[in-house]
């Protein structure tokens, strides 16, 4: 276990009597404070004005956009349900319910997951979607089961063309949903690099 | 760091707290990167996820474009209300996850090392770039004394001569009111 840095060894006798016990005293908080944390890619360059402002016209309108967009998720969640409940006749009420909503990287976004009673073994699940925006080739959404607190596993994932149109696809929960799950949805790029949540559950 | 702005030498934090209350773009950008650091650090802290500290910190600069038209000088040190307006994006964010039920709100964070870690970042955004580097590396990196004279090309007492410097540097605005 390597030790320290020594006070004495790093400034030597670069400074006496008063200024070195001020110099001593700045040693003493670095080594208290800890390193700086590495910012992430979007936090170390300059902030994108235009961003500042297009969040702060958001978060003017958000309660709008939310009563709306809620109100519209609600309507065309039911109506997406009701319509493949009859087209199935019925044959698979879900046994829980899980609204999710958009995350600031997705503020528009709202969807229903559906948790289906277990068939074989399998716990399939139906999540309808509204207001994600389309993703570039080779990008695509993730739903996590989130336990605990964590993205846990991989229920399925799925693509958007159009960020308006409404649409249901179908999951397969891996593990006995439990009562402290939650789900959320990310954005993968084709890179393979760890994606940003746009859905949580409310 | 090549390609990184010189430090933002000039202006106090009120100063610049008052110009982004006017909306200057400039200020913003000056006291962005004066806080970034401090701000990432406090919510990496509490809410203990890169993602959501990322987030937080998005929220808490969009707060400070929002709000700083409402500091008063007078009522403290920028420095201060900027670690409130931090401190209630997190939190905001700690509220949201805990809705969510994705996850336990951490204990209580201790104030104290927050404190420091929050004047300390901020300090070391006064100093130029390779003064940064040298104090992380003296300081962080592992590196002994003899190993980071060789690294940086110096000799063991330049290493000391450029150590004192940066901790001269830093001293006064360590001095400063803390949060």
């Amino acid at each position: 276990m390597s030790r320290g840095p020594v006070f004495d060894e790093l400034v030597g006798d670069g400074a006496t009597g008063a200024e070195r016990e001020r110099l001593r005293r700045v040693h003493e908080l670095l080594l208290a404070a800890g390193p700086p944390p590495e910012l992430p890619p979007q936090l170390a360059s300059t902030p994108d004005f235009a961003a500042v402002r297009r969040r702060q016209r958001r978060t003017l309108k958000r309660r709008a956009f939310l009563l709306v967009g809620a109100a519209l998720a609600v309507a065309i969640a039911f109506a997406a349900g009701f319509a493949i409940a009859n087209h199935r006749g019925g044959e698979t009420p879900a046994a829980r319910t899980v609204t999710l909503r958009g995350t600031s990287a997705a503020p528009q976004a709202r969807a229903t997951l559906e948790l289906l009673p277990a068939r074989r073994g399998n716990r399939p699940a139906r999540l309808s979607v509204v207001g994600l925006p389309p993703l570039p080739p080779q990008a695509f959404y993730n739903v996590y089961l989130v336990r605990p607190g964590k993205p846990m596993a991989s229920c399925g994932t799925f693509t958007v063309s159009s960020s308006s149109q409404a649409f249901t696809v179908t999951l397969n929960v891996p593990y006995a949903p439990a009562g402290g799950d939650s789900w959320v949805v990310t954005r993968t790029t084709g890179s393979g690099q760890a994606g940003t949540a746009v859905l949580r559950a409310a | 760091m090549p390609g990184e702005p010189p430090a933002p030498h000039g202006a106090s934090d009120e100063e610049l707290l008052a110009r982004v209350g006017a909306r200057e773009r400039d200020a913003f950008e000056g006291l962005y990167r004066r806080y970034v650091r401090p701000v990432f650090g406090l919510a990496l802290h509490r809410l203990g996820d890169r993602r959501d500290a990322e987030e937080a910190t998005e929220e808490a600069f969009a707060a400070v474009w929002r709000s700083a038209s409402a500091y008063r000088a007078e009522s403290g040190a920028a420095g201060a209300w900027l670690y409130t307006v931090a401190g209630s994006a997190i939190a905001e964010r700690l509220r949201r996850r805990g809705t969510a039920g994705a996850g336990v709100l951490p204990e209580p964070a201790d104030r104290t090392d927050e404190s420091v870690a929050w004047r300390v970042h901020r300090a070391l955004a006064e100093l130029a770039p390779r003064e940064r580097e040298l104090i992380e590396l003296a300081y962080w990196s592992g590196l002994s004394q003899t190993d980071l004279a060789g690294y940086l090309g110096l000799s063991p007492g330049a290493v000391e001569t450029r150590v004192c410097s940066a901790l001269a540097r830093l001293a006064p605005v360590l001095a400063e009111e803390s949060p």
